[in-house]
This record gives C-alpha cells, structure tokens and sequence, in this order.
C-alpha cells in the first residue's frame, strides 16, 4: 500500500444535509456558547454535545458525527488523549482541536495524536465554517512552526519504521517549504502543482502521522496522566 | 484544566532535570578543598618520617652518622687515656639539697671574621642535665660516671653563644662539669669551662634557656672540686656523641610553611564550602522563581484567558441576536476584537513569562510565528530560515525578551519604512553565539544619515548591549536593509563559576521591563 489511506469525499454543505458536529468541552458556558455558534449556521448543526472525554468516547461513536470539536484541557482524561482513543474506535470522524491559547507545542502533540486540525477558540464564527471546511477537506491548516516540528518528529522516527510511513521526497519538500514560511499557493507556484495537489499531500502527511503514532499516543499519554497524578 | 497543570507539571519536571551546571560547580569547589587537604596530609606524613631530632623547641639539630668529614666509631663509648685538661671543675649552687634542680647560663664569643675549624664540648653532672646551645636542646643525660663528648662544629658560627644547661641532684653530692674547645681558623682556640663565672637562673625564670643577658639577679655558682678530685675521682669513659649538624630542612617541612598551608586549606575550605551553599541557594532561587512564573503562567491561563474567552463568544453569540448593521451589534463586535486582542497580548505575556519557554528552540517558534503574523496583513513575504534543529539549551528570560524587542523593532521598521516585498528572519547559531538577521529587499537607505525615526536603532542597539551582544546594521540606499543581532553565548549560561557566582544575582534580579502594550 504505497498511499496510507484512501482520499475522502470533498464535502458538499448544504442547508438540507448539514454538517454534524459533535463539542467536547467542559465548561458550561462556552459550551453553551459554542453550541449557539454553530446552530446559528444554517448548514452546521451540533447533534452531541459532550462534558468530559469520558463521555464524548461513549457518546460520539454512536452519534457519528461528521466533526468533532474538542477543549485541549479536559478534566481527567485530556483532549489530546480523547483524540488518540476516539481516532482509534472511530478511525473516519475528524477532530479538531480547540484551544483558548496559541501553544503550538500543545497543538502538535494533538496532532500526532489524530487531530486533523486546530482552532483558537477565539476564532471568528465567520473564520470557524470556513476552517471547518478546510479540515473536512483535508487541507488543515499547517503554520511554519507545525510543519517543522512534523519533519523533525518523520525525521527522528525514520529508522524504526516501515517504508510506508515515511515521508516522500514530495512531502517533505512541501513541509520545508512550509517552515519556510511559504504559503500553500506559494508552493503551488514554486513546484509548478495545483494549491490542491499541495493540500492533498499535507493531507497525506497527516493520516501517516495519525497511522503512525495512534498506538504509541495513548501509551505516551497515559504515562503522562499517572506522572502528573502521582 | 487538571490535564493542561499535568501537561505544564510534566515539562517542568523535565526542564529541572537538565539543570544540572549548579550541581557540577559544587562539585569542583569541593573536588578544590578535597586536593588542598591531600597535599596537607601528603605534607605531614613526609615530615613525619624525616628524621628529627628530639626538640621540642624548633627542629634544626641533627644527629647525623653518615658525616663522611667525621667517621664515627662503632663504639660511642671508650676508654683509655684522655686529654682532660680542658676540663673545668665541678660546680654547683650554694646550698646542696636532694631532688634539687639547679640553672646554669653561660655566654661566649666567637670573634667575627673567623670559621670554627673543630669545635667540641664534655660535659657530665651528678646526677642529670640538659644541655641548651642558643636556645635549642643539644642533648642530656644521667649517668654522672661518664663524660659526654658533643661535636658542635656545624652549630658555632661568629658572634654570641649562650651555654645553658638545667642540672638536678637526686640526692647527696651534687655537681656540674664542663669543657668545651673550638679551634678557629685564624689559629686562636676559644674555651669556656666550668668555673664560677657561669651564673645560676632562678627556676622562675621563663624561657631562661634563650635568654642573651644575664639579669642581675642571678648569682654565681659555687666551685665545688677540681676535677679528678672530690668524691667523683676521674673519669675513665667519654661517650661520644655523633657530631651535631644544622638540620637542612626544605621549606615545604617548615613550621611557617605548614602554618600557611593549614590556613589555606581551612581558607580554601571554607570559600568552598560558601561557594557551595551559594550555588544551592542560587539554584533554589531559580527553581523557585521558574515555579513562581509557571503558577503566574498557569493563572493567566486557566483563569483570565478562559474568561476572556468566554466574553469573546458571549459577544458573538450576542451579535447573532440582533439585526445586521444594528448600532448595538456593531458594538458588540468591537468588544469582542477587542477582547481578541487582549487574548492575543495575553499570549505573549504567557510566553514570556512562562518558564518552559526559556530554551533557543522556543524562542525561534515564538520569533517565527510573530513575525508571520505581523506581515500577515502587508504586502511583505515573510521567509523564514531556522536552524532545523534548534538546540533545547536553555534561553532566558532576559535575553529572549530584549531579543524579541528588538526583532520587533526591526519588523516594525521594514513593515513602515522598507516598501520590500520580501522579508527574512534568519536565526541561526553561529560558533559559540546566536545571529538573528532580519533582512528586506526594501529600499534602504544610508545609514550615515541621521533621522528623527531612527529612535528604532538606537533602541535595538541598547536593547542588545544590556545583554551583552550587539546589533549591525548594513544598508545601502536602493538596496535593502540588513540588521543582524548576535548574543555570544557565553553570556548566558558558559560563563566560568566563578563569574556565575559573581554575576548571577545581578541577572536573577534584573527587573523584567514591562510588558510591551498593543496599540
């Protein structure tokens, strides 16, 4: 299998069908809030809505939601751990993580551990359909600083895996490029592709980073939990 | 919020881990005092095993046997005839009474500008004496019976000598018998015998064997017989004691020199020991301080960005309720960008003050991502060029803060004056510092000529003097603008202890400026 996954459907929003999002989140009025949010768009609507991680793993698998909207900082289990074990029981739903501060280091842990993509919780409703949009397409939204750390986190596990979970030449191109600062169209010009066929790749990047490091994510991240209790 | 406090939890733990320079520093101030009291010990137990004679009163006598100049029989103590006419008589103290202790003091001359070829002393008491030449101890005995013969050549140079010899009487007849003969090169002999010039010290008289000039009190001893005659009749046995030589002590075994190095040691010790202390309390500072900042950084953020936050959607979720282009809405869309960019100043105060950020790796992140940021909305491209695997080694405070400033100014000044279309931000290590280079293809200008808005540079370069690097700028009308920061890092963190031990204070305290405002 020289593709890791096979490319999904673009989605297609419209006011009869729409899209299903589950928000995980514990506080009670940014829930409120959020949920407000997204049923003010016609073409989104919140069918779940979950308190704690615990609960989105029970809820979530049964709601099938098309998105998954989730606080980085949960009560007991983390938004980064409920990401890696809802990827896990519901490999197709896409997470995306929320969170109150631009912490990038928090963002690509989330990442690795199968968020297809992050959002500030500051975010313009406008900016958010739009996001969502993006993620559900494939092309998440990847900063300079992402692209990076994802080369360098390829780079250091490059011997212990198998071939097809490496990076292409064409993949790490295009996130060099990235942590150069480029953007997606830039890219597009500099290596005479469409801005999609750049999206397509970093969506490849991103289900072999997911492939990858499901497993050893939640191992990592329930280590971390018991040192954090102890 | 318990898994972000667990997620922050985990990284300081880390970060403390890799601090262990302190802990080394310590160590080599100890490992210091630990070879200064090796070489003391090393010191005292060659000096132990050097021979010494029996002298309690400063060591440089020598019983040496090995003299080629002078062989020594095998036999201390011989018979036969001897020459004793340079003996003296038996002396004593007035009265005579058992268990009695009498002083002798004598002085002489040895004549300037002459060597003493050969000089020897016999002496002999009833019952015991001790023998002092200048002060020091030369030998003693208590077998009246014998004549004690010493080879004190090596000890008489020109100049004054004092005899000083303590006698005791066990019981009945007591005395005192004396003898002594230096040959000298000009040909004359000096002799001091026992007879009634030498005076008796009283016993209360301290350090009496030292003493240059009699005092007045002291009275003359008594003659008591010739000697031969009287009731100890001649003597048939002298023992000869192996001639006397000035013990040549090297200076490492002398008393001066072992009293320095003691105080050194202690010394050395104890300024190992403060530095030690100081280290620990240094670095109980810094862990304390670094936790401070993470309980300051974890408050911001549980706290006021999750209310702030709130009131961002609370306003949003408001706007949704009233009619489009309504003055209210309008409003309530104003307070929410404004409450967004209180989140976003909030950022950057978390990442100032949040000490898990204090590595060069952070530091380009945060450099990267707010210069992408800044030139979002201007026609300049933003390029980046970091080094890909920038270290994790530790980045203070003070120094990412006053280089975030001033790259801020940079990127201020290239977004208003420049007209570039692209811009790079090169950060890089290079040798033993750290280079930012903020470049633009803008139109430059010359730098010779002074302007009111050049108030940027001036501040660039004091920001970058405060902290030891320093700021070039090259430009050239027509031609683009390159400003480059470097900070050695010996400034931050290679310093030697003793500079660490020196300077850390001052760096600890530096009163973190105050937070930039947004406009």
């Amino acid at each position: 299998m020289s593709k890791p996954a096979k490319a999904s459907p673009p989605f297609k929003i419209s006011a009869k069908s729409p899209l299903k999002i589950a928000l995980v989140e514990d506080q009670p009025k940014v829930r409120d809030n959020w949920s407000q949010l997204i049923n003010s768009f016609p073409d989104l609507s919140c069918i779940c809505i979950c308190k704690t991680g615990e609960e989105a793993l029970r809820l979530i698998p049964e709601a099938k939601p098309d998105a998954v909207l989730m606080d980085i900082f949960l009560p007991r289990m983390s938004g980064i751990e409920c990401t890696s074990r809802l990827k896990a029981l519901v490999p197709e739903v896409r997470i995306i993580i929320l969170t109150a501060m631009n912490d990038e280091e928090l963002v690509f842990m989330a990442l690795e551990a199968g968020a297809d993509g992050y959002l500030l919780k500051r975010t313009k409703p406008a900016d958010l359909r739009a996001a969502l949009l993006d993620v559900l397409n494939g092309g998440a939204p990847m900063t300079s600083e992402i692209a990076r750390r994802v080369v360098e986190s390829f780079r250091l596990k490059a011997k212990t895996r198998d071939e097809s979970l490496r990076l292409s030449a064409r993949e790490e191109q295009i996130l060099l490029l990235l942590a150069k600062g480029h953007s997606n169209k830039m890219i597009a010009d500099n290596l005479e592709i469409s801005v999609d066929t750049v999206c397509h790749h970093l969506k490849h990047v991103f289900e072999k980073m997911h492939v990858s490091s499901r497993t050893e994510a939640v191992v990592r991240y329930m280590a971390s939990k018991t040192q954090a209790v102890n | 919020m318990k898994g972000q406090i667990c997620l922050i939890q985990r990284f300081f733990i880390s970060k403390a881990k890799g601090r262990n320079c302190t802990a080394s520093l310590f160590g080599i101030s100890l490992e210091i005092g630990v070879v200064l009291f090796l070489m003391f010990a090393l010191n005292m137990a060659r000096s132990q095993a050097a021979p010494v004679a029996p002298n309690p009163s400063g060591i440089t006598i020598n019983t040496n046997v090995d003299d080629p100049a002078e062989p020594v029989k095998d036999s201390l103590s011989e018979r036969g005839s001897h020459n004793f006419s340079d003996m003296g008589s038996w002396i004593w103290d007035t009265n005579v009474c058992d268990r009695q202790t009498v002083r002798f003091w004598k002085s002489f001359e040895i004549p300037a500008d002459t060597t003493v070829n050969r000089a020897r002393l016999r002496i002999t008491a009833d019952n015991e004496y001790i023998l002092y030449l200048d002060g020091r101890e030369i030998g003693r005995d208590a077998e009246w019976r014998h004549l004690y013969e010493y080879d004190i050549t090596s000890l008489l140079s020109p100049g004054n000598h004092v005899l000083a010899v303590e006698a005791y009487n066990s019981s009945r007849e007591a005395g005192f018998m004396f003898g002594m003969k230096a040959a000298l090169s000009s040909g004359k002999v000096v002799e001091v015998k026992s007879d009634k010039s030498w005076l008796i010290v009283p016993l209360d008289v301290p350090g009496w064997e030292k003493k240059v000039e009699p005092a007045d009190s002291w009275r003359q001893a008594t003659f008591e017989s010739i000697f031969g005659q009287g009731p100890w009749g001649t003597m048939d046995y002298i023992d000869l004691v192996p001639p006397l030589q000035p013990l040549n002590i090297p200076f490492w075994q002398t008393g001066w020199f072992e009293v320095v190095l003691v105080t050194v040691c202690v010394v050395a010790s104890i300024f190992s020991f403060i530095l030690a202390s100081q280290l620990l309390l240094h670095r109980k500072e810094k862990l304390l301080l670094q936790q401070e900042r993470a309980r300051i950084a974890r408050d911001i953020h549980d706290d006021l960005g999750t209310r702030v936050t709130q009131l961002v959607l609370q306003g949003e979720v408001a706007q949704r309720e009233l009619p489009p282009g309504s003055s209210t809405r309008v409003q309530l869309e104003r307070i929410s960008d404004e409450a967004r960019e209180a989140l976003r100043a909030m950022d950057e105060i978390l990442w100032a003050i949040n000490p898990r950020r204090d590595t060069l790796q952070e530091f380009a992140t945060f450099v990267c991502g707010h210069a992408q940021t800044f030139l979002k909305n201007t026609p300049i491209q933003c390029v980046l060029d970091v080094e890909p695997a920038m270290s994790t080694i530790a980045f203070d405070l003070p120094f990412r803060r006053s280089l975030l400033l001033a790259v801020k100014e940079a990127l201020n000044n290239a977004a208003k004056h420049s007209e570039a279309t692209e811009l790079q931000l090169k950060i890089r290590r290079q040798g033993d510092g750290l280079t930012v280079v903020v470049q633009d293809n803008g139109k430059g200008f010359n730098p010779a000529q002074p302007k009111a808005e050049r108030n940027g540079l001036a501040n660039m370069n004091q920001r970058l003097n405060e902290i030891g690097g320093r700021c070039m700028l090259t430009s050239q009308p027509g031609n683009g603008c390159r400003v480059e920061f470097y900070i050695p890092f010996i400034q931050m963190h290679n310093r030697p202890w003793w500079s660490n031990w020196f300077f850390s204070n001052r760096l600890t305290r530096t009163k973190p400026a105050p937070v930039e405002g947004k406009k």
